[in-house]
């Protein structure tokens, strides 16, 4: 339980650190942070709601500290106020409405990867010199350094304008309503495969790679070697002696690329105009949306650390070394 | 006398390698009667260990047997199909590694490890066979609440008795034990033996013992064979051996190691490396560090042969007749 | 003495590893590309010199930009740059790495507790998202920048291995002896503990090259790079904003497009082959075959008796 605890505020302390990120950047910047922040808000909302929103995100009168407190209050209270370019639009509804999107994306795709990367990885390792062994790791690390926005925007070409299999973009057809219904469900689907293919391209090559490597140090551990001496099926041993201690080092390697899975993630909402956190981040570039974009790292950040403090949870649930 | 239990005919283990094939067993022939206990003696990187492993054909790349054959009760076992290897394993031949540690699986517990190999090989319940694991922690001195431990929660000893446990519990007619106690301090390792020696009186197990400790061996083996560099130098019975070796280098070996009781001589050990496999002589293989190394040693290759028509001792070496206590 | 040994190494890492020969191959022939790119490409990536999104023909290898630029010379001169910034961010990565590394792992206690702290804290956080925010507030960012930023926010993964490593040799015996000795720290760590952590340092400093190539290319292409500077990221810029995979001039995306992914894979194979002779368990050795072969006729000869 000490673990769970010190993984915990140390996840705490890390999101303090971004809150301060977000809070010291503008300030640190030459010129008048204000200005800079709201330049792109003069004309689009009314001064009342303007002054509002700057004493919201700690621009009050008053030594350094008291406006980080008010700035941690507004973040902790979820008041991220109006936001400028779509303005009325809270950025708090907008997060909310596009947060489902690119967990979708992004849980998606781990899984997937997961799935299909272990057992490639552990196909390759059983079969050492194989073709599988041989060209797989290599194949994929290649395909993997592909930059994402050039792989998106190749299946977006090829698969999406040429071909017309797939939908240019959206999450859904945007005349359904949004319903549990199969057409609406099937129209998710349909909008998602593309993305969800981009991340994977990208992804997977590390599954592979890394199970691939932790597999061929177990097999060569005395317990792999115990366990064929006891008769146990193959099976039994490449699952429950073998797979289970390689993916201990797995777990921990690949949660370490939650962030690079979630910045591939931004491209790709980009290219496929795909609803989630990331696309609002690049729009709020483009329209210099400052506070904008700066709720939409927060929420990134936070995403990161609760897909890293899963990892930790099930390291906790495969590992019963580390339940002292 | 009767049957034995296990033939090894002219075995050879090969490990492949980028630069050649390092022959880690060479020629190595090898009787086990049922019930009786063989030690297996040797330095480092002998073969004995790869021995071991090759009866139950458990080696894999770069690893591989290359010649001869493993006969248990008649059947060789290089010959088996996959299903019936699986049937042997365990069953009928069981092992005991050196560090328990390494040889438990370190995320499942000591009692899914013990049930799972009694499942493998019998048609019972699940609740039968955790009632044989229970049986078998509580015969090696385990409480049976120890079931749901995980290694990592067990003492050393505890751990190699947990080893000894699954190795019990198929009631194999063979264990063989890869120096089950070297990981091990000296007070434990007197405990582990005894509860050894009890339970091989109770079962009738027969036992190939692995070590590079020469006194341990002297106690507990019926018949002990030396290896050196892959090939197998001596046998014969344990007194026999230990009180009038015949071969250079098991006369090496035992005057390397201390004796508490009896008068105090000047310990020498075996001048000299260990042969390289990749690059083997004509003649013995012993001839760098022999003293009685001379010309017919270089050039030919002395034979397994037994030298005294009473005894049934086997010596390779060419003064073996007359080399006397040196 | 030196290019004995090392000739020897080097012919010993490249035979039966297809992965290296490639990867180096990759490797050198784009960087003398893009050193001798002057000499290699007539035209001046800057002048407009035909119309606009030609396709590749043999008067432009590999067509013109929207604006009439010649893609061939872009993509060379683009290189050195693109190159550069990933080097420069490896090495100020690896330099930042080493330093923290070693440091925490030699010294322990205290000093391994904040660097650690601190390391684990880089760690977590998104790399992408806090590029952009940094480079959104600063404003447009030219080639250095970037190359800093990178440098300054990719090293803690590095760290991390690092200290594992200096840890296991630092109990090693012939650094005991050196400290008895009372050799000073400073030579204790260049000279006795470095030289074993080579290969993981080069291994690491490769994968932060490969990364920072596209975490550079991102940059830009979302538009927070400068431009006006002609390097692979804005070379898709400049191909995204024009539409050009719409309006079907698919090399002006393509060509930066494959620039980046053959380099980067070229290094990646590189990098495989590095850890496969750092751990040799990993290799997929040649000894496979003949293992195999000589199975087979084992057992057709057992069979056969």
């Amino acid at each position: 339980m000490s673990f769970i605890l010190r993984r915990f505020s140390f996840y705490l302390i890390a999101i303090f650190i971004a809150i301060s990120f977000n809070f010291l950047i503008p300030r640190l910047m030459p010129g008048d942070p204000v200005d800079a922040l709201f330049a792109s808000a003069q004309g689009r909302m009314p001064l009342e709601t303007l002054q509002a929103y700057k004493e919201m995100l700690g621009f009050v009168d008053g030594p350094l500290w008291v406006q980080y407190l008010q700035y941690i209050k507004s973040i902790f209270t979820w008041d991220l106020g109006p936001s400028i370019m779509l303005f009325p639009l809270p950025v708090s509804e907008l997060l909310a409405v596009k947060l489902p999107w690119t967990l979708g994306l992004a849980g998606m795709s781990t899984v997937i990867c997961v799935m299909i990367g272990l057992v490639i990885g552990t196909f390759a390792a059983y079969n050492r010199g194989g073709f599988t062994d041989r060209f797989m790791p290599a194949f994929w690390a290649f395909l993997g350094a592909m930059p994402q926005p050039v792989t998106a925007l190749f299946l977006f070409f090829i698969l999406a304008l040429s071909w017309k299999w797939f939908p240019l973009s959206y999450g859904a057809n945007p005349d359904l309503d949004p319903a549990f219904t199969l057409e609406y469900v099937g129209s998710v689907i349909h909008h998602a495969v593309l993305p969800i293919t981009c991340m994977i391209i990208g992804g997977i090559g590390a599954w592979i790679f890394n199970m691939r490597n932790a597999m061929i140090n177990v097999l060569g551990e005395d317990y792999i070697t115990m366990a064929r001496a006891k008769g146990l099926s193959n099976r039994r041993v490449m699952t429950h002696y073998a797979a289970r201690n390689a993916l201990l080092p797995v777990v921990t390697a690949v949660s370490m690329q939650i962030g690079f899975v979630m910045a591939g993630a931004i491209f790709i909402e980009t290219v496929f105009n795909y609803p989630g956190v990331g696309l609002l981040l690049f729009k709020a570039l483009a329209a210099r949306d400052y506070p904008t974009m700066q709720a939409c790292f927060l929420m990134i950040v936070v995403f990161v650390l609760v897909f890293n403090f899963i990892a930790d949870l099930l390291n906790l649930w495969l590992d019963p070394r580390l339940r002292k | 006398m009767s049957e034995p239990l296990l033939k090894i005919r002219n075995l050879c283990v090969d490990y492949v390698t980028e630069s050649g094939n390092a022959r880690a067993v060479n020629n190595v022939s090898l009787d086990i009667f049922p019930g009786e206990t063989v030690g297996l003696a040797g330095e480092s990187g002998c073969g004995k260990s790869t021995l071991a492993f090759a009866i139950a054909n458990l080696h894999s790349a770069p690893a591989l047997i290359t010649g001869g054959e493993i006969l248990f009760e008649g059947q060789d076992v290089l010959k088996m199909s996959d299903e019936e290897l699986r049937g042997f394993r365990w069953a009928k031949a069981s092992m005991v590694f050196q560090s328990a540690m390494n040889a438990l699986n370190p995320v499942i517990t000591i009692g899914e490890q013990l049930v799972d190999v009694v499942l493998a090989h019998e048609e019972v319940s699940l609740e039968q066979a955790k009632k044989r694991a229970m049986e078998n922690l509580e015969l090696v001195g385990i409480h049976p609440s120890r079931m749901n431990s995980y290694p990592h929660q067990l003492s050393g000893g505890m751990r190699q008795r947990v080893v000894i446990a699954i190795a019990l519990i198929l009631r194999p007619k063979l264990i063989i034990m890869d120096e089950p106690t070297t990981a091990l301090d000296v007070v434990v390792e007197r405990d582990i033996m005894d509860q050894l020696y009890e339970l091989k009186e109770e079962f009738g197990f027969a036992i190939l013992f692995i070590s590079h400790d020469l006194g341990l061996m002297g106690e507990i083996t019926d018949r002990i064979g030396v290896m050196y560099a892959g090939k197998m130098v001596e046998l014969g019975a344990t007194d026999e051996l230990m009180s009038d070796p015949k071969h250079p280098y098991t006369r090496g070996l035992l005057k390397s190691f201390p004796t508490i009781f009896g008068p105090k001589e000047r310990l020498e050990g075996i001048p000299g490396n260990p042969l390289n496999l990749l690059d083997v002589p004509d003649g013995c293989y012993f001839q760098a560090r022999c003293s009685l190394c001379s010309e017919i040693c270089v050039s030919k290759m002395p034979d397994l042969i037994q030298v005294e028509s009473s005894s049934k001792r086997l010596v390779s070496c060419h003064f073996a007749e007359a080399g006397a206590a040196e | 003495m030196f290019s004995n040994k090392f000739f020897t190494y080097l012919r010993r890492f490249y035979k039966g590893n297809p992965a290296a020969i490639i990867g180096t191959f990759i490797v050198v022939t784009m960087l003398s590309l893009s050193i001798f790119a002057g000499a290699i490409a007539e035209n001046d990536p800057n002048k407009r010199v035909a119309r606009g999104h030609q396709p590749p023909s043999s008067e432009l290898l590999l067509g013109s930009t929207r604006s009439g630029k010649d893609v061939f010379s872009q993509v060379l001169h683009g290189g050195k740059i693109s190159l550069l910034v990933a080097f420069s961010a490896a090495a100020i990565t690896t330099v930042i790495a080493v330093a923290v590394g070693i440091s925490a792992g030699y010294f322990g206690g205290r000093v391994d507790e904040v660097l650690m702290s601190l390391t684990n804290i880089v760690l977590v956080f998104p790399q992408l998202p806090l590029l952009i925010i940094i480079a959104a507030f600063v404003g447009q960012v030219g080639p250095l920048v970037i190359a800093l930023i990178i440098g300054l926010s990719s090293w803690a993964w590095g760290a991390r291995v690092i200290r594992s490593q200096t840890m296991a040799i630092r109990n090693k015996e012939f650094v005991l002896a050196a400290e008895v000795m009372g050799e000073s720290k400073f030579r204790i760590i260049f000279v006795e503990i470095l030289p074993n952590l080579i290969s993981i340092v080069v291994g690491g400093a490769m994968g932060t090259c490969i990364y920072a190539l596209m975490a550079e290319a991102g940059l830009e292409f979302l538009g927070l790079g400068d431009p006006t500077i002609i390097t692979w990221g804005t070379m898709l810029f400049w191909a995204q904003s024009n539409s050009a995979f719409i309006v079907g001039a698919w090399w002006d995306m393509v060509v930066p497009g494959a620039a980046i992914a053959i380099f980067g894979g070229g290094l990646a194979l590189l990098n495989m082959s590095i850890d496969q002779v750092s751990n040799p368990k990993l290799r997929t050795g040649g000894y496979i075959k003949t293992w195999k072969r000589m199975k087979a006729e084992t057992e057709a000869r057992r069979a056969g008796a």
